[in-house]
């Protein structure tokens, strides 16, 4: 690490959690985030702030006059702009010291998978279960961390999944159930902090994965309401039924090769 | 019998109009299920996606089996995807 970096990063190497091995992991790491909206800007932005080498930020998106409320990491003369090319303007602004790539095209299973070989840990901000699910599947089969975080209204949900074999995973909390039509930001509406507070967890959970340090919140689930102000840990374990284990570490077949139509 | 209902988030709207506290104590028949309370309250059970009893997770399928006891406590919160 050189002086310019050992100035800039020194108020996290003064813990004695991070020191500089620990920073020195976190140079190294390379984190795949999947959405740049409200829990994106505040997941990009700390974790570009706390020196992540490599961030690939991905989002198909574009920046909107609606979204500016709470999606910090863009501004108003970004409106139409793809919204991970307009985080990557603003981090480089903030640290051209790590490497920062946008991708802006909504990528398919294939793509995702092969991106998430690449990374350490892979992180959700998006905003619909589809999505959320896809996310999952791909950290199952590339068998690296997902920390994902959902925030509407005034309430937001936490966890770190797939950490181990035994963790539990999205599908196990979630399932097929969910109907997405009644649960996003877009019908919903959402206080504009409180994508901050859940994404700002997120990233603390991130740089804990990397770092190595403290109890992350695998097998956990935190639950914020933030309008009552009650924040709440509960066990999670994995769901015996759940099908996506065997996925863990496995392949992706094309659907010619797995005999789908 | 006494328990207490915890409601969450959206869910709150649930309770009686002017109701500040998110916790509240009800009376039901003794022997109910979780499933009893939560349909007193008409919450789907796409709604009614994380549900605690006394601060354990109670899966959808023991909802109905399992029975509430005197000053049990019931917290149920909505599912949540919005990023």
């Amino acid at each position: 690490m050189n002086d310019e970096q050992l100035l800039r990063y020194g108020r996290q190497i003064l813990l004695p959690d991070i020191d500089l091995a620990g920073q020195t992991r976190i140079k190294n790491a390379t984190v795949l985030l999947v959405g740049l909206g409200g829990l994106g800007s505040a997941i990009a932005y700390y974790l570009a702030g706390a020196g992540i080498g490599h961030l690939i930020l991905n989002d198909f998106d574009r920046v909107d006059w609606t979204n500016l409320q709470r999606q910090i990491v863009h501004n108003e003369s970004r409106i139409g702009v793809n919204k991970a090319e307009s985080a990557r303007q603003t981090l480089v602004a903030l640290n051209s010291d790590i490497q920062i790539d946008a991708i802006s095209q909504r990528l398919d299973k294939p793509a995702l998978l092969e991106l998430a070989q690449q990374c350490d840990v892979i992180v959700d901000g998006t905003d619909n279960f589809a999505s959320r699910q896809l996310i999952n599947e791909i950290s199952l089969r590339s068998a690296k961390p997902l920390v994902s975080g959902a925030a509407i209204r005034m309430e937001g949900q936490l966890s770190v999944f797939n950490v181990t074999a035994s963790s539990p995973c999205y599908q196990c909390l979630y399932g097929n159930s969910a109907n997405d039509e009644q649960l996003t930001c877009s019908e919903n509406g959402v206080l504009a902090p409180v994508v901050g507070i859940i994404g700002a967890m997120q990233a603390t959970e991130t740089l804990k994965l990397i770092a190595g340090f403290g109890q992350t919140l695998d097998g956990r689930l935190l639950l914020l309401d933030a309008k009552n102000m009650h924040i709440r840990t509960l066990k999670l374990v994995q769901d015996p039924h759940c099908e996506c284990h065997g996925l863990r570490g496995s392949v992706l077949l094309s659907d010619a090769q797995s005999g789908l139509p | 019998m006494k328990v207490y209902i915890e409601l969450y988030a959206s869910l709150m709207a649930l309770l009686p109009p002017g109701t500040q506290r998110f916790r509240r104590e009800i009376i039901i028949d003794e022997g109910s299920s979780v499933q009893q309370l939560i349909d007193r309250f008409s919450i789907s059970a796409e709604l009614a996606h994380i549900v605690l009893l006394n601060g354990h997770f109670v899966c959808g399928d023991a909802r109905k089996q399992q029975k509430l006891a005197e000053e049990d406590s019931v917290a149920i919160w909505p599912p949540v995807a919005g990023g």
